[in-house]
């Protein structure tokens, strides 16, 4: 890591910033003493943690809190406070593992905005990790798919992307007068099976260019006269993109 | 103050405050309520005599609550952050590995040699309370005191060492003191005098001249040595357990 073998390295600690996706903060200490504990950790003295305590308090806006028990803290404060530990050594790269992780929606843009500033605005190298590419693709265009420890594929965004549309999709199809549509499904070359629910009011298509199937379907639809009421793809996730890539 | 020093203090200082945050104080309260009230009764009985309180002292402290709260405090200290992965903030700061452990290890010595000083305090000022006989009586209280501390640094050396190794390190660590510690170092013979329990008696010997401790045998200056011998082994292959450990 950063040109360095990492193993029983505690040097090259010193560049790395780590937040952990769980919580370990101790509920009796307050959002500054913690920091002050961190700091001390990293060897800082008394007048340098002073400083870099309300830096870091600041940049992740906790100034206001930073005194009460983090006990009482929300979850999006503890993942903000857990940042700012992680800042505090200034560390050239950051790792964030699943920092969105049970965050409400509101809180999720606080975080994901945070991130993107601690990158153009404050110059750490951030890698994040976490198993939700869209949350991923508002922080970054650029990633790298890891599974079982190895890297599957990695590049921008849109190369993930179009790795997904690429790959054989299941899509579930619900609605009326079905029937048309799966016949006039078969014959495009893009289907590769089709399975019609008994009761006539949903089927399963497989697909092998899902962009094809898209583009194609409303005038299918429209064709046939058939009522859709849902349609959803159960391969368009990173899950899914994991089991093709790695067979 | 170079960074691994305040790195050092800071692990020092804060497993300190969680270990006396936690609440096996209540525990500790409890146990040292029971040597004042053993204490203070004792002192009430025909014949009491700091002969008695001494012999009282090595039972009660020397060889039951000194190992006891070492095993509580010490096998638990590393070993609850592995298990809360609290730890994180230990293994990831740029700190020797080594340089934590020994952060850990004082700072379990100072809430040690605080609870039994506490402790020991109450026990003898209960017994000295209800005693006719007093002459001697603080000396004696400062003789166990001291004597503890030097049990405290051999006592939390291995406790912390079994916290550190072992997933459960309760069982084996009750063993130990009830086992090794308690049967074995009655036991006639050479053998008995292969515990931690023996040497501090023969430190005690050349301490105090109350209780049949006094009458224990054995050159004092040997035992401290092998006391302070088997700390320092057991800090510093605790210490490489923990820098070579996965611990989260």
């Amino acid at each position: 890591m950063l040109g360095e073998e990492p193993w029983q390295n505690p040097a090259l600690l010193a560049k790395i910033g780590f937040c952990p996706d769980y919580d370990f903060l101790p509920a009796d200490l307050n959002g500054r003493e913690y920091l002050r504990f961190v700091a001390g950790l990293h060897g800082m003295d008394s007048v340098r943690t002073a400083t870099r305590v309300n830096d870091v308090l600041g940049i992740v806006s906790m100034v206001k809190d930073a005194d009460r028990v983090m006990g009482g803290y929300s979850k999006g404060m503890r993942q903000r406070i857990k940042i700012a530990g992680a800042l505090l050594h200034e560390p050239q790269l950051l790792l964030l593992d699943e920092p969105l992780t049970g965050t409400d929606p509101l809180i999720r843009k606080e975080i994901i905005d945070l991130v993107k500033d601690l990158n153009k605005v404050h110059g750490h190298d951030v890698i994040v990790s976490s198993h939700v590419l869209h949350e991923i693709e508002r922080m970054t265009h650029q990633v790298a798919l890891i599974y079982k420890g190895r890297s599957v594929a990695s590049g921008d965004i849109s190369e993930i992307r179009r790795l997904m549309s690429d790959h054989p999709h299941n899509i579930v199809l619900e609605g009326r007068g079905l029937v048309p549509l799966a016949q006039t499904l078969l014959t495009k070359p893009y289907t590769s099976s089709i399975e019609l629910r008994p009761d006539r009011m949903g089927m399963y298509v497989r697909v092998d260019r899902p962009d094809e199937f898209f583009d194609s379907l409303p005038e299918l639809v429209a064709g046939t006269g058939c009522e859709l009421e849902r349609v959803e793809s159960l391969d368009d996730d990173l899950e899914s993109v994991f089991r093709y890539l790695v067979g | 103050m170079s960074s691994n020093l305040i790195g050092l203090r800071t692990v020092a200082a804060f497993s300190a405050r969680k270990l006396l945050m936690n609440r096996r104080w209540m525990l500790v309260m409890l146990l040292g309520a029971l040597v004042a009230l053993v204490m203070g009764y004792a002192a009430t009985e025909d014949g009491a005599n700091l002969d008695f309180a001494s012999d009282l002292m090595v039972l009660l402290l020397l060889a039951f609550l000194l190992p006891v709260l070492s095993l509580i405090y010490g096998a638990s200290m590393i070993r609850n952050e592995m298990d809360d992965r609290s730890i994180v903030q230990v293994i990831t700061a740029p700190l020797d590995r080594r340089m934590s452990y020994l952060g850990y290890y004082i700072g379990l010595v100072m809430v040690l040699c605080l609870l039994i000083t506490v402790v020991t305090f109450i026990g003898g000022l209960a017994f000295l309370m209800f005693s006719p006989e007093r002459a001697g009586g603080a000396q004696l209280i400062v003789t166990f005191i001291a004597l503890q501390y030097l049990g405290v640094l051999v006592y939390s050396a291995l406790f912390l060492f079994l916290g550190t190794l072992m997933r459960q390190p309760i069982y084996l660590g009750l063993i130990y003191i009830f086992i090794w510690e308690g049967f074995i170092a009655s036991v006639p013979g050479s053998i008995g005098k292969l515990t931690i329990r023996h040497q501090l008696e023969v430190v005690a010997s050349e301490l105090t001249e109350f209780g049949s401790v006094a009458w224990t045998s054995g050159d004092w200056a040997v035992s401290v040595l092998a006391l302070v011998v088997i700390t320092v082994a057991l800090v510093l292959i605790g210490a490489f357990v923990f820098r070579q450990e996965e611990v989260a």
